[in-house]
C-alpha cells in the first residue's frame, strides 16, 4: 500500500535523521518558532474533532495515549 | 424516555490527554492560558435528523516557575436525538438523551531537555464510567533538532447500559506510544508516531441488535505528519495515518490545513480530511435471514452465538471533511476564533476493499467558538 510505504519511509527518513540534511542551526529557527509550525493546537479544539471522528469511525490512535473511553462505541 | 449509550453515537470531547508535544519543549510555557471552547455538532441521514451535541467545555493551563506546568480541563456534553438500531435503518430510530461529564488534569516537569508529564482523566455518563492515567516522557536532542517521545496510557471503563442487557461490563484499554520530532530544514518539521492500544473486555453496542463483538481489541496507528513554512507568512500542514486492528479493519486518513495570517491579527485555515476503512471481519451487510428478516444476518440461525455487527460505523467507507477557521488575537492576549465543518460519510467513497452496499450516507455540521486569554 502506497501509504504505508509512505508512512513508513517517512518515519526511516526521520530515523535515519536525514543524513543528506545540515542540522538546523539556532538562528534559522524563526519560522520554526511560529505557533502553527508547531505540532501544538488548541487542545480543546483538538480533543472535540478527534473524538468526533473516533465516535464515527472506527478508526483511533496515533497522537496520544490514555485517553479514555466512552459510551459511544 | 430511553436513554441510550451506544447510540449516543457522538459522546464530543472526551479528555484526551497525553498528546504529542512538539519539538523544543524544555522549559515552562512563559504564560498561563484559560480557554472557553463551545461545540455544536449536528447529524443526520437521509429523512431523518438524527444526534445533536452541545459541549461547552473549559481549559486551564497554569505555568509554575520554568519547571513545572499544570493544566485541566473540563467538558460537559449535552446529546440528545435518534440513532438507528442496526444498519443506517430509520424504522427502529429511538429517540433518547443523555449528559457527560469529563475532566482531565495533567502535570508537566520541565528538564534540560526533556520533560515528563502524567496525567489523570475521567468521563462519566449515567450509563458508561471511564478513568485513564498516563504518563508521557520527552527527550531532545542537544541541537533541540529532534525529540523522542515515549507515552503510555492505562483505561478503565465500566457499562452498565439502563436496558440491562449486560450488568457492570468492565472493559480495561493500554496503550502505548513512541514518537519521534525532526527538524529538517528551517522551513520545514515532521514529526512519525506510532501507538497501540490493547483492550479488552466489553466492546458489543448494548444498544444495537444482534452486535456480538470480540472482546479483544487490539488497534495499531502509524501517524506522519508534516508543517511546512511558505513564503508569504503561511504554513501548509499535512498528515497522513495508516490504522490496522484485530477486527479486520484498515484506515487511510490524509488531512491538510493552510494556516494564513492576514492583517489585524486576523488568521485564516481552511482544511480538508478524507478518510476511508474497510470493514471488520464480522460487519454484515444489510442482506437480512429470510425467515428471521431483518435485522438477522443469513445463516444466523445456524451460528446464532457469532460475532456479527450492523453498525455503520465498522463497515467500509469513505469520508470526506471540508473546514473553515477564523480566528483573531487582540490586545491584552484574549483570542477568539469560529470553526466550522462539514462532514460526509458514504459506503461509496471507500478508496479501497470492498464496499458495504445499502447504508444511507451520514453527513454532520460541526460549529465551534472559542475565546481565550493569556495570563
Amino acid at each position: 500500500m502506497k501509504l504505508v510505504a509512505f508512512a513508513f519511509s517517512g518515519a526511516v527518513l526521520v530515523c535515519t535523521g536525514c543524513t543528506g540534511l545540515k542540522p538546523v542551526q539556532p538562528w534559522e529557527k524563526g519560522n520554526l518558532a511560529k505557533p502553527a509550525m508547531t505540532f501544538e493546537t488548541d487542545p480543546l479544539e483538538a480533543r472535540f474533532m478527534e473524538h468526533i471522528y473516533s465516535s464515527k469511525e472506527s478508526v483511533s490512535g496515533g497522537s496520544g495515549v490514555g485517553g479514555g473511553g466512552c459510551g459511544c462505541n | 424516555m430511553p436513554r441510550i449509550l451506544g447510540s449516543a453515537i457522538l459522546s464530543a470531547a472526551m479528555a484526551l490527554p497525553g498528546l504529542i508535544p512538539s519539538a523544543h519543549a524544555d522549559s515552562a510555557p512563559e504564560s498561563g492560558i484559560i480557554s472557553l471552547r463551545y461545540l455544536s455538532y449536528r447529524d443526520k441521514q437521509p429523512g431523518l435528523d438524527r444526534i445533536t451535541v452541545s459541549a461547552p467545555s473549559l481549559y486551564i493551563l497554569f505555568p509554575v516557575g520554568r519547571e513545572w506546568a499544570f493544566s485541566g480541563s473540563r467538558v460537559m456534553d449535552s446529546v440528545s436525538g435518534a440513532s438507528s438500531r442496526y444498519h443506517s435503518s430509520i424504522s427502529g430510530a429511538s429517540r433518547m438523551h443523555d449528559t457527560r461529564q469529563a475532566n482531565d488534569f495533567n502535570a508537566t516537569r520541565y528538564f534540560e531537555r526533556a520533560t515528563l508529564s502524567i496525567g489523570a482523566a475521567n468521563s462519566t455518563e449515567h450509563d458508561y464510567k471511564s478513568e485513564a492515567v498516563n504518563v508521557t516522557g520527552t527527550v531532545s536532542s542537544e541541537d533541540n533538532n529532534t525529540t523522542w517521545t515515549l507515552g503510555f496510557g492505562n483505561t478503565n471503563d465500566s457499562i452498565n447500559p439502563v436496558n440491562n442487557i449486560v450488568v457492570n461490563e468492565k472493559k480495561h484499554t493500554r496503550d502505548y506510544l513512541l514518537g519521534l520530532s525532526q527538524v529538517l530544514t528551517p522551513n520545514d518539521i515532521v514529526q512519525a508516531s506510532m501507538t497501540y492500544a490493547n483492550g479488552h473486555g466489553y466492546f458489543n453496542d448494548p444498544y444495537k441488535m444482534v452486535d456480538n463483538r470480540p472482546r479483544d481489541r487490539s488497534q495499531s496507528a502509524i501517524l506522519a505528519k508534516w508543517n511546512h513554512y511558505l513564503e508569504g507568512d503561511s504554513v501548509l500542514q499535512s498528515s497522513c495515518r495508516y490504522y490496522w486492528d484485530n477486527y479486520g479493519i484498515r484506515g487511510d486518513t490524509l488531512a491538510l490545513n493552510w494556516v494564513k495570517p492576514l492583517s489585524n491579527g486576523v488568521t485564516v485555515s481552511p482544511s480538508v480530511r478524507y478518510h476511508t476503512q474497510s470493514a471488520a471481519n464480522f460487519y454484515y451487510d444489510p442482506v437480512y435471514d429470510p425467515l428471521l428478516g431483518a435485522p438477522f444476518p443469513l445463516g444466523f440461525l445456524s451460528n446464532p452465538t457469532g460475532f456479527y455487527s450492523p453498525d455503520q460505523r465498522l463497515s467500509a467507507f469513505g469520508a470526506i471533511t471540508a473546514g473553515f477557521k477564523i480566528s483573531k488575537s487582540m490586545a491584552g492576549g484574549w483570542e477568539a476564533d469560529m470553526r466550522a465543518d462539514y462532514y460526509q460519510q458514504k459506503s461509496g467513497w471507500r478508496w479501497f476493499a470492498k464496499g458495504s452496499p445499502g447504508l444511507e450516507k451520514l453527513t454532520a455540521i460541526i460549529l465551534q467558538l472559542g475565546l481565550s486569554k493569556k495570563f
